[in-house]
């Protein structure tokens, strides 16, 4: 398909707005610290906990340029963009220590500027700029939207509702769609009702027993300011890839309304957040798809392979770095590593990296450096060796959130448990053929795997100072991610 | 690491509540046997709430051109030129009074040449493998930090490359290479090579430092003037530091031993602080019980010290991996050694 007019207005806009960084970086340099993850992966808590690290003193050890002392100090300024919400850093702290309650998940993008005032190596005092952004993990799966038109979006979402397990839950939606005459005249009730059932839909897909990522578009599920427009009413149609619509008709209704989608919520959203990052983290959590079963890996995998081409928009294009930003550093994190012993870290570090293989081997073969690592940023859990009769199990001790149920219990959210989450294989391959059992096949006595929730730790306060939040290799991602510019 | 074997059948999730009454918690080094079909659980030390040392960088870092290497560049390049010339005058000079004379001067001259070529080209080579055992200190020392596995293999399989002429080290080597592939975390693997690699060449490098410093407290202790101690001690710390560097897998030349003797004194500088509190007192004591006893005797046994001083030190420079999971060598043990070897000469 030869770029549209569209395509290449969008593309000079991205190189002015480069240009213009680029610019900016000589007086003042920049890192802009991409946190993408799908929702409920953490990045909230890892931005919080990464400002909290760094601006009150936490235990980096890895992290060179603080552990020698090199960083003098860090501190919160004024964001540059000015028409974007603030990240609420102080109120993810209060809620994380005080309330120990993980904080709500995102609604709507924020940002947040970090100045680090650091002495180089050779001596020189200087200065480097943070920005960090925060949004909705469901907003990502729009981007590979991106490149596929309303036809082809419609037969990819048709196919994937009716995989066995989907289908149960697209059912009333099925019966619905059936109904509706592509080639008849535009019915707004018909609209609405198809995208209200649509969303019904994908948001049962999300439950924890299931929790499936691959659900497009993300602003069904967490629509912002744009609830009820038109431009969220749409949804797929059993029509042709290669076939057209006649004016007047519902299928040219949805096609343009999908169409007014990728520019009024996909465009500006990769132009301002995605297209300008230098650094990158991928945060996945990949305990909740062992906790649902393998069809939710699968998924877990296919989402994550659709959001990391997107990252290739920037590569292929033929315009020089100058004008395209470039991410030279990509971190692929599997977090909540603390609902597992330490011995099993390595294992699910092996797991995350045969979900990202191919998007990994991508990025290295266009000179990025690429590390994957299994991290905690806050950690909820202690270790422990749990011993019943013979047999040792690595285990965790921690109190899990209020609601969580364990032995068919449903615990209080005050009664601390041991807990063994079951073992990870050696082989990740064993994983993807698919024989394990998960709570979307199996009951909670069956599953293979059970990784409880756990609350927010209990940090004992010395003095006035606020305590520093445990983590599990914050300090190596921070090394990896910002650690060659604090040379 | 996990003591699960492949082919046994994956673990059951399991949870218990802490205040079951079948559960027990049990302290960390509290030990005893669990009652019958009674829970027992027992919290780990936090490694993340453990200290970490981190020790000081063995060498300051380089900042800055180095004017100074540059400096001696150019002065080398004039001498050479200067040399030249005077070579290609002289062969002159012998033709012009006998043919013969002048084919023999340039047959010495091409030797000189090929000879200069491959002193030149072993020294470069011993000083590239020197850095090279430099950074893999500095290497390993990230990654007991970092508990990077990528990284640890590497530098597994650069410590290999470099043991492998030794043949002392032919079982460690094999065993180790048998652990590459196995699930180990990045700083265990490298304590796993210290303990297979270095154990032996710890052991040799100890009696090389205290069979030097014997020798030099002897050495001391009959010398009739000082100028001849002072000249063997200095002879005795340089055939020390060699014998070291060789151990450990260096093969310094001339500009190799300039460099690890500066590398070996900077690190003395460094860490003198830091051993002055430990051991300096109890050496001046010793030092001082000797020296009523008499006084050559004392001063022998302060420069055997010294000298065990200097070795190890140059064993910290040599060593590729830092002391982690094996003890570092201390001073008390060698003076220990040396004392004892006096007491049998008495």
């Amino acid at each position: 398909m030869p770029p549209s007019f569209s395509d290449i207005v969008e593309e000079a806009r991205l190189s002015a707005r480069a240009l213009r960084d680029y610019g900016e970086g000589f007086f003042h340099p920049t890192v802009r610290l991409g946190v993408t993850g799908l929702s409920r992966a953490g990045k909230t808590v890892f931005i919080t906990a990464l400002i909290h690290g760094l601006t009150r003193g936490g235990r980096f050890p890895v992290f060179e340029a603080y552990s020698s002392g090199r960083i003098a100090r860090a501190q919160l300024s004024p964001q540059p963009d000015d028409a974007v919400p603030r990240f609420a850093y102080e109120g993810h702290v209060r809620t994380l220590i005080e309330e120990r309650r993980w904080p709500n998940s995102t609604s709507d993008i924020s940002e947040l500027r970090l100045v680090i005032e650091y002495q180089r190596q050779n001596g020189a005092d200087r200065k480097l700029t943070l920005d960090i952004v925060d949004y909705p993990g469901e907003w990502l799966l729009d981007l590979p939207l991106l490149n596929k038109s309303f036809e082809q979006w419609s037969a990819e979402s048709l196919a994937l509702s009716r995989e066995a397990l989907r289908a149960k839950l697209a059912a009333p939606w099925h019966a619905h769609l059936a109904t509706l005459q592509a080639e008849g005249h535009a019915d707004e009730q018909a609209a609405l009702q198809a995208a209200r059932l649509f969303t019904d839909y994908l948001r049962a897909c999300r439950d924890e027993r299931f929790a499936m990522s691959l659900l497009p578009p993300g602003r069904f599920l967490m629509p912002g300011n744009l609830a009820g427009s038109p431009a969220l009413t749409f949804a797929p149609l059993d029509v042709p890839v290669d076939g057209s619509a006649s004016d007047g008709s519902l299928w040219a209704m949805m096609r343009r309304r999908y169409e007014a989608y990728k520019h009024v919520v996909i465009r500006p959203f990769f132009r301002d957040h995605f297209a300008r990052l230098d650094r990158q983290v991928v945060l996945v959590d990949a305990l909740s798809a062992f906790n649902a079963g393998p069809e939710a890996l699968h998924d877990l995998e296919a989402a994550l392979a659709g959001i990391l081409d997107c990252f290739r928009i920037g590569r292929s294009t033929m315009l020089s770095t100058l004008f395209r930003p470039r991410i030279d550093r990509i971190l692929f994190a599997a977090t909540k590593a603390d609902h597992l012993h330490h011995s099993s870290h390595d294992r699910l570090e092996a797991v995350l990296r045969r979900i990202v293989a191919k998007a990994a081997n991508r990025a290295e073969f266009a000179g990025a450096a690429i590390d994957v690592v299994a991290l905690a940023a806050v950690r909820a859990t202690r270790e422990a060796q749990l011993q019943r009769g013979r047999d040792k199990l690595p285990s965790i001790l921690g109190t899990p959130a209020p609601g969580e149920i364990a032995n068919g219990e449903t615990l209080d959210g005050e009664t601390e448990v041991a807990t063994f989450p079951g073992d990870l294989p050696d082989d990740p391959e064993a994983l993807f053929k698919g024989d394990f059992r998960g709570l979307s096949s199996a009951g909670a006595e069956a599953a293979d795997y059970r990784f409880l929730r756990f609350r927010p730790p209990k940090l004992e306060r010395n003095g006035d100072a606020e305590p520093s939040l445990p983590h599990i290799r914050l300090d190596r991602a921070l090394q990896f991610l910002i650690g060659d510019r604090l040379q | 690491m996990n003591d699960k074997t492949p082919g046994k059948t994956p673990r059951r999730p399991v949870t218990f509540k802490l205040d079951d009454p079948g559960v027990i918690v049990m302290d960390p080094d509290e030990t005893g046997r669990p009652l019958r079909g009674a829970v027992q659980i027992t919290p780990e030390a936090d490694p993340a709430q453990l200290p970490v040392p981190i020790d000081a960088p063995l060498l300051p870092a380089r900042r800055g051109f180095r004017w100074g290497t540059l400096f001696w560049g150019a002065v080398a390049g004039l001498v050479l030129l200067g040399t030249g010339l005077g070579v290609v005058n002289l062969i002159e000079d012998l033709f012009a009074r006998n043919e013969g004379l002048g084919f023999l001067g340039v047959a010495f001259a091409i030797i000189a040449a090929v000879a200069l070529m491959v002193v030149i080209s072993r020294e470069l080579f011993g000083l590239a493998r020197l850095a090279t055992i430099e950074k893999l200190h500095l290497r390993a020392a990230e990654v007991l930090l970092s508990d990077d596995r990528a990284a640890s293999r590497v530098i597994v399989s650069d410590l290999l490359k470099l043991a492998h002429q030794n043949p002392q080290l032919a079982r460690a080597r094999n065993a180790l290479a048998t652990h590459t592939d196995d699930i180990i975390d990045g700083a265990d693997m490298i304590r796993l090579a210290e303990r297979e690699l270095m154990a032996p060449l710890d052991e040799e490098a100890r009696r090389l430092v205290s069979t030097a410093a014997q020798r030099v407290s002897v050495v001391t202790a009959v010398s009739p003037r000082a100028m001849i101690d002072v000249l063997f001690v200095f002879v005795a710390s340089l055939r020390m530091i060699r014998q070291l560097a060789r151990l450990y897998g260096g093969r310094p030349g001339a500009l190799g031993m300039i460099r690890l003797m500066r590398h070996v004194i900077a690190h003395l500088a460094i860490t003198g602080g830091m051993a002055a509190s430990d051991s300096l007192i109890q050496q001046m004591l010793g030092h001082g019980i000797a020296a009523k006893l008499s006084q050559r005797l004392g001063e022998g046994v302060l420069n055997g010290l010294l000298t065990a001083r200097l070795g190890l030190a140059a064993i910290d420079v040599t060593r590729p991996l830092p002391f982690n999971a094996l003890p570092r060598p201390a001073l008390a043990d060698l003076a220990k050694d040396l004392l004892r070897k006096k007491d049998e000469e008495e």
